[in-house]
């Protein structure tokens, strides 16, 4: 830790080159195949959080155009820039603009994109075709299923698998020697279990721990208490044991202090509700999964998240101890 | 009883002239607007139509659109807050052209009393500028325009009053509605109906309805028996106890469509006292929580598409939707001032900081803003609260703003502050130290050089003859000094640069 400006270990180790990817074989070489060629066709990567989709795709501008490749790549955050008229002018606007020297075409990247409305989507249809000529585009999705078909048929889809455990635990080790950070191969072991193949989550409580000193066990367990799950099950608790206001006073607290919006609580709920931390009747938690996906449909079309949220929070305390009882 | 348009929108005046009784407000509009469309502006860009509630001030605006074939252009009290959307009206309304067939526009700000006096400042602003730039009618309403806050905008503006409607007016045109509705009805019925609502005649029609849906024919007995008396605004704690206690439907809705409350504080009012009125009974409840839920659904259908029709629905689920939830009595709670306005308040600075951190991050880290405020703001929130000394390198190497880590860091800001300021002296200081070092060994090597240059000169010099010689050692002389003498740690520190 030589320099006085730090990074966040999650980017400061993104793999800059196709090279330095880890696992994703079959993926890196079909990309680097089209880096060879410098010939790029639409193309879809899905697969689960942390797993590489945004890290290839730089890194694919990154060995076609080389250093200076932020030039002929436009990243749109698509659960950001929501609008199709956004993304519109902006594509349009770079489309028009300096081609490079060697490649035919520029990239565009849209993340995120399975948060796209399905109009935005059919806007986007048009885009892709309208402009293939100087422009591809890479669309990344967790959820790939919320991309229409149209869209889908377009790309070449690439299937990005969740980290195998070997791979995560020595990328983490990586970091601590190359950081000089102390740590125990359990504790790396144990931070695999909590992200779930999930890198930069992994790397993340890496950072935590080892803010905290040497990365033990211990450490680790401390540092995932950064993320809020925990809190989110306490309010799902008190509302299920039919104490409403003390739910919905700790639901306040969360937006307000974490800045959490409505869509975030309902999907960590829902997360929280499908897990097995939550020792619940199946049948009380299929009546719950519907009404969450109502309210989340609700709040985008509603005007205060929360009141959607606190609604969600009675239902639970009617039906919970309902359930409790029978 | 099947369910019907509301008469109100039924019975929309569509020509100035169906507009009842507002003379004096027309003499001193429809000039206004001709001078618009004869491509010779007044000097007053705005006109600010006051008076009470259901008199014609916007029927008489949507009147003039629908004879005048001009394009209306409306914003609500509830959207002048987004600064974008009046940057968005203003740019309509400085381009002149509207879409054909429509030969002109309007701008329409309704309520704009409805703007808050204390929150909306940056509103009423932008309002100014509107007006500034405006090329073309800038119409806003108001029941009470005498707001100190409105104060610059009344300056500005065309002031145009409209009155009540009297009873000799009212009743005829209340008659030609009964009649074109084919119902029964009694001429003293409407003189009462007149009476308890004092002129309104939204109120009067609204009132005719309930009346005629309810029972096909419109009585003295019946309006004596349904109509009550909607003679003042309530303040919002009388609001709550009708609404709470409300046996019918049109009870309540009256109670929430009595306030001078906007409509986003009239909802905290009643969102957070529903939990308190309600909470003994979890079945009670939770359908007044739906009803508040399904009556946001219809507000933020309003405010996204501008579809103010959609308002009686939100109405119905905020009023009766809440009321009529209860299958059980319960007895008055300690009703409440809705604390998230005063959260909100206190937190306005916090969350502004959030949002801007959020886009920081998202740009430097590849994630949505979303991911920031979820995953990675807690993370840096962790770091700073257990290791103040490594978030201060973390707050250099992510530039973040002194503000951003006193956000991060909370009670820890200080310490984080002394680190980050020593940190960045001692990396000046190294700064310092490496360039003096290069400076120096540059001026070393340039000195060796020249003495090695003197050397050749030297050996040069004996072959040749002496007057040259001399010339020629003074002109090397003085190119000698140039180089030496010119070259300073300044100008070495700047061609570096
Ligand atoms: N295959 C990988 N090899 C090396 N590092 C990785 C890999 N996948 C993820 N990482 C690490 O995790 C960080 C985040 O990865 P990336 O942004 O590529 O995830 P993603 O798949 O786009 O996830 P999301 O769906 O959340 O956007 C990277 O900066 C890198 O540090
Ligand atoms: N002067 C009038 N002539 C004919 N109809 C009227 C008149 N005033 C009100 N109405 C009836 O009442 C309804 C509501 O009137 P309008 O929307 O113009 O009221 P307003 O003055 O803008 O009230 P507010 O201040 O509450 O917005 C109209 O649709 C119309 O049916
Ligand atoms: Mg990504
Ligand atoms: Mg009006």
């Amino acid at each position: 830790m030589s320099s006085a400006y730090e990074m966040l270990w999650a980017e400061k180790y993104r793999p800059k080159t196709l090279d330095e990817i880890v696992d994703q074989e079959e993926i890196v070489a079909r990309l680097k195949k089209f880096v060879e060629e410098k010939n790029v066709p639409h193309m879809l990567f899905a697969g689960p959080p942390g797993t590489g989709k945004t890290t290839a795709a730089l890194a694919l501008a990154h060995d076609l155009y080389g250093e200076n490749y932020r030039q002929y790549l436009l990243e749109l955050n698509a659960s950001d820039e929501r609008g199709i008229d956004v993304i519109r002018t902006k594509v349009k606007e770079f489309a028009r603009s300096r081609t490079p020297p060697n490649v035919p075409f520029k990239i565009v990247l849209l993340d995120e994109a399975d948060n796209m409305t399905a109009d935005a989507q059919q806007a986007l249809r048009r885009l892709m075709e309208l402009y293939s000529a100087t422009t591809r585009f890479i669309l990344i999705a967790n959820f790939p299923s919320k991309i229409i078909e149209p869209i889908q048929s377009r790309c070449a889809y690439f299937r990005f698998k969740p980290l195998p455990k070997d791979k995560v635990v020595e990328r983490l080790m990586y970091i601590c020697k190359n950081e000089g950070v102390q740590c125990e191969k359990e504790a790396l072991e144990e931070i695999y279990e909590l992200s779930e193949g999930d890198m930069r989550k992994a790397i993340n409580i890496l950072q935590a721990a080892a803010a905290l000193g040497k990365v033990t066990v211990d450490a680790v367990y401390k540092a995932i208490g950064y993320a809020h799950p925990a809190e989110i099950r306490e309010v799902i608790t008190k509302a299920l044991n039919g104490n409403f206001m003390e739910a919905s006073k700790h639901l306040r607290k969360l937006m307000l202090e974490y800045g959490l919006s409505g869509v975030d609580v309902i999907k960590s709920i829902h997360k929280e509700i499908m897990s097995n931390n939550l020792k619940i009747d199946d049948r009380l938690r299929v009546l719950i999964a519907d009404y969450a996906g109502e309210v989340q449909f609700r709040m985008t079309e509603g005007a205060d998240d929360e009141i959607q949220l606190q609604a969600f929070l009675a239902k639970l305390a009617l039906l919970g101890p309902r359930f409790k009882s029978a | 009883m099947k369910k019907s348009i509301p008469w109100i929108i039924k019975y929309r005046p569509k020509r100035v002239e169906d507009v009842v009784n507002q003379e004096k407000a027309k003499e001193l509009l429809i000039p206004w607007i001709k001078k618009w469309l004869s491509g010779n502006p007044p000097e007053k860009k705005g006109a600010l139509l006051w008076g009470p509630p259901g008199v014609g001030k916007t029927s008489l605006v949507e009147a003039i659109c629908n004879e005048y074939n001009l394009e209306k252009i409306e914003l609500n009290a509830s959207d002048f807050r987004r600064k974008k959307d009046i940057e968005r009206i203003a740019l309509v309304a400085a381009t002149k052209r509207p879409l054909p067939p429509k030969k002109g526009r309007i701008v329409l700000l309704d309520e704009v009393d409805g703007l808050s006096p204390r929150g909306d400042e940056g509103a009423i602003s932008a309002i100014l500028e509107l007006l500034e730039k405006a090329r073309n009618p800038i119409i806003m309403t108001a029941n009470d325009p005498w707001g100190q806050h409105l104060r610059p905008i009344r300056e500005r503006v065309l002031m145009v009053e409209f009155k009540r409607i009297p009873k000799t007016k009212a009743l005829p045109y209340l008659m030609k509605i009964c009649e074109s509705e084919g119902i029964y009805c009694e001429k003293q019925a409407l003189a009462y109906i007149w009476e308890k609502n004092k002129g309104d005649l939204r109120a009067c029609i609204n009132d005719m309805q309930a009346i005629a849906e309810a029972y096909g024919k419109i009585t003295l007995d019946l309006a004596k028996a349904l109509v009550v008396e909607r003679d003042r605004t309530l303040t919002p704690w009388e609001m709550l106890q009708h609404l709470f206690y409300a046996k019918y439907f049109w009870q309540a809705k009256k109670a929430v469509t009595s306030t001078d409350l906007d409509y986003d504080t009239l909802f905290l009012w009643i969102a957070e006292n529903v939990p308190k009125q309600y909470g003994d009974d979890p079945e009670d409840l939770w359908r007044a929580m739906e009803a508040l839920s399904r009556a946001d659904v219809y507000y933020g259908r309003i405010k996204r598409r501008m579809n103010w029709s959609l308002l009686p629905y939100y109405f119905e689920m905020l009023g009766p939707g809440v009321a009529l939830a209860k299958e059980k009595y319960h007895k008055r709670a300690r009703w409440s001032y809705p604390e998230k306005i005063t959260l909100l308040a206190k937190t306005k600075e916090q969350r502004r900081i959030r949002e801007e951190l959020a886009t920081l991050l998202s740009l430097t880290q590849h994630v949505s803003k979303s991911y920031a405020k979820a995953e990675i703001i807690p993370l840096l929130k962790f770091i700073a609260q257990h290791n103040p000394q490594y978030f201060a390198r973390l707050a250099l190497g992510l530039r973040l703003t002194d503000e951003m880590i006193k956000f991060l860091a909370g009670k820890e800001y200080r310490t984080v502050i002394r680190i980050k300021e020593k940190l960045l002296k001692e990396m000046e200081e190294e700064a310092k130290i490496r360039a003096a070092r290069e400076a120096k060994e540059y001026l070393e090597r340039k000195a060796l050089e020249v003495v090695e240059e003197e050397k050749v000169e030297k050996w040069e010099e004996k072959k040749e003859e002496k007057a040259e010689k001399v010339e020629k050692r003074e002109k090397k002389e003085r190119k000698r000094e140039e180089r030496r003498g010119g070259l300073t740690l300044l100008d070495f520190l700047n061609k570096k640069k």
